[in-house]
């Protein structure tokens, strides 16, 4: 026995520095695969989550505007004796959806309804009472500019919302075929009554409105799938290792721990870029087809193209920041003695990286020589300023060198944490508040 | 009690003085391990006998580069833990029950992951995987995952695990702990046959029975200091009774003792 080359067991150079921690990512990641939850997380959230949401979003509108369409509603009308057949006839024809208009006509007639009598109405509409007017339109007498058309309705009531909607959209058609029908009894042009007629013309394409689009959600997604992809396996391999007994196991190792503790900052990264792009994968091939789903319902119509150009500009800043956040998760993570509490302590420090992307998808803001240095809201500011292709090359370069130095921070941050001989074999949880004694704390044999 | 000390290039564990102190929120500053000196020599098995909580664990720990000391030095096969821990992490093999295995891999994965680690490539690799799954009869469930494992067949791919690289220094911290007897006794029948191999086998326990049958030599420790080592008959001889659990009672009544003494010594300048 002794040195084991004389016992016929040929060894290698060790490993260096570098290739250990490949070699322990490499392990962690296939470890974290055949985990039913990495799975579902890393993989099946993100491909299935999309479709299913974007389905449900569909699928809910057309409902809700079938539910629109289809329901009955009952109008009142007060109007002179020689308008009302022709206000019932407009109000009967708009029926957007198979539901019925149930006109009612109220004893009072223009000329009788004082100011008291509307103070009536109001109640009628408010009234719970079965048979009592969703809407009651009260149409004056001549219909002079002076005594304009009122129309009585709660706001708070989707059926009196839902009659409103039918009367006012009843009246302007009446009110255009009155206007026409009155130009072509003089001879003359009905667009004459309308003098200054606009027609707004955007210039931009549909994909344009659509990289917008884009531009202001994608961002902000990015950093959400980033943060939401490192959440689990910064867990896994940290506390989740603690409690499945094996952090000693992982000490034991014969390489250097630096080397170790990067490799699982790697494995946690390389998990976060794989559910961020499966994540986006997703996205492009389900948005495209959501709002094909949802312009016909509306009056505007653009597309959705995932712009892979701009975002594979965005991959390098995009790795950058998964190495930050990998890493603080990571370091963070460690602290926790159980996968649960883990969660539990990553649950507010993942809003600590979402909150400020959320603030960055603001309109107005832009990334500058000053917000390229505030952690974050840079990368937010950078990923919009690249899909919509308007970069400035300084605040990139400002960008680009604060997010090393904060994936290099992160990357100190949780490998000395890693290090500390409690943080690493503690059977409690250890308290954010002691983070500042800990990282000073000496560290660890390497 | 005083052992010889073995010199030249006999000795594979050297511990002189070696100390740890944790830092404790509520406590302040724990001494685990209170300057211990310990030395093992090439195909000895080494009992560490103690209660829970005197100090076995933490000083098996910095012995296996797991714990860096606070003070002292100590040597694994000639090399500093201080200094060169990854080459000592390369020349021992440790166990203890909280060095579980990877659930998600299968035996196998787990013997070729830390022999790779090791330095082993490509045929040498192989050779010792089927060594190992030979000696320990793992053939029938080694390409199972480990979490589906028995306790008594994790133990048996955990050993093969803590040897693959062959170490010519065996580190186990209560190895039969929460083992059944069949298991229990596999793992004593293992301690043994590394005396034959020329392997340094330094195990703690607290189990008197397992320290009398295999030990060649004991240490006994107690609240972080070693009280007293030597081989079976030298510790009788220093207590003057015969069997272990008196030897190490009596060990321990000296000690309380001499701490007593020194607390009443204390108290007059303390109150002063």
């Amino acid at each position: 026995m002794g040195d084991p080359e004389s016992q016929g067991l040929r060894r290698s150079a060790p490993l260096s520095t570098l290739a250990s921690a490949f070699a322990v990512a490499r392990k962690e990641l296939g470890e974290s695969f055949r985990d039913r939850q990495t799975l579902i997380y890393t993989f099946v959230l993100p491909l299935c989550m999309y479709p299913a949401m974007f389905w449900i979003m569909v699928q809910g509108a057309l409902v809700v505007q079938g539910q629109k369409g289809a329901k009955d509603v009952t109008v009142g009308i007060v109007a002179a004796a020689e308008d009302v057949a022709a206000v019932r006839e407009a109000i009967e024809v708009e029926n957007d959806g198979g539901g019925n208009v149930t006109i009612t006509l109220l004893d009072e007639t223009t000329e009788t309804a004082s100011s008291s009598g509307r103070e009536d109405l109001h109640a009628l509409v408010e009234s719970e009472e079965d048979g009592a007017p969703d809407a009651i339109l009260f149409l004056p007498a001549g219909r002079s500019d002076d005594t304009p058309a009122e129309l009585f309705y709660d706001s708070t009531d989707s059926r009196s919302e839902i009659a409103r909607g039918r009367v006012v959209r009843s009246l302007r058609e009446w009110s255009k075929t009155l206007r026409e029908t009155a130009a072509l009894d003089r001879d003359l042009d009905p667009e004459v009554l309308d003098p200054i007629l606009v027609r707004s013309m955007s210039v931009a394409e549909d994909k344009d409105k659509g990289a917008l689009m884009l531009s202001l959600m994608l961002p902000m997604l990015m950093i959400v799938m980033c943060v939401l992809g490192a959440f689990f396996p910064a867990v896994d391999l940290t506390a989740g290792e603690k409690e499945r007994n094996t952090a000693e196991t992982t000490l034991l190792l014969p390489i250097p721990r630096l080397g170790l503790h990067l490799g699982k900052i790697f494995a946690v990264c390389a998990t976060s870029m794989i559910a961020t792009t499966l994540n986006l994968l997703a996205l492009g091939l389900s948005a495209g087809h959501l709002v094909a789903q949802l312009s016909g319902m509306g009056d505007g119509k653009f597309s959705i193209e995932l712009p892979v150009g701009a975002l594979l500009s965005v991959a390098p800043f995009a790795i950058l920041f998964a190495f930050f956040v990998s890493a603080a998760l990571t370091g963070i993570a460690s602290l926790a003695s159980s996968f649960k509490e883990g969660q539990a302590l990553l649950g507010p420090v993942q809003m600590v990286f979402i909150m400020p992307a959320m603030a960055a998808s603001l309109p107005g803001l832009e990334l500058t020589t000053t917000t390229a240095w505030i952690p974050i809201v840079n990368v937010a500011l950078a990923f919009r300023a690249m899909l919509i292709g308007d970069v400035e090359t300084i605040p990139l370069i400002l960008c680009a060198v604060s997010l090393i130095l904060t994936a290099a921070l992160a990357i100190w941050f949780s490998v000395r944490l890693l290090s500390n001989e409690e943080v690493a074999l503690s059977s409690e949880t250890l308290s954010l508040r002691r983070l500042f004694s800990l990282l000073r704390a000496p560290r660890a044999a390497s | 009690m005083s052992a010889e000390t073995p010199v030249g290039d006999a000795i594979a564990i050297n511990a002189s003085g070696l100390a740890k102190t944790f830092h404790d929120p509520q406590r302040g500053p724990v001494e685990a391990v209170k300057g211990v000196d310990l030395d093992c020599q090439r195909g000895e098995i080494f009992g560490l006998l103690g209660p829970n909580g005197a100090g076995k664990t933490t000083l098996l720990r910095m012995l296996s580069t797991i714990l860096a000391p606070t003070s002292g030095r100590a040597t694994i096969d000639g090399i500093d833990v201080a200094s060169d821990p990854l080459e000592v992490r390369r020349r021992i093999g440790f166990l203890s029950g909280s060095t579980g295995l990877y659930p998600r891999l299968t035996g196998r994965e787990t013997l070729r992951y830390f022999g790779k680690l090791h330095g082993l490539e490509g045929e040498a690799l192989d050779a010792a995987i089927n060594t190992a799954l030979d000696a320990f009869d793992l053939h029938d469930f080694v390409d199972g995952r480990c979490e589906s494992l028995s306790t008594g067949q994790k133990q048996r791919v955990s050993i093969a695990r803590a040897i693959l690289h062959d170490p010519p220094v065996l580190i186990l911290d209560e190895p039969t702990t929460g083992l059944d007897i069949m298991a229990s006794s596999d793992m004593i029948d293992f301690i043994e046959s590394r005396r034959q191999a020329g392997t340094c086998v330094l195990f703690s326990t607290h189990i008197l029975s397992e320290a009398e049958r295999l030990c060649d030599r004991i240490g006994i420790i107690y609240s972080g200091r070693m009280l007293a080592s030597g081989t079976l008959d030298e510790l009788r001889a220093d207590t003057g009774v015969e069997w272990l659990e008196d030897v190490f009672r009596e060990l321990v009544r000296r000690a309380d003792d001499a701490a007593l003494k020194e607390t009443q010594q204390g108290t007059p300048a303390e109150t002063r």
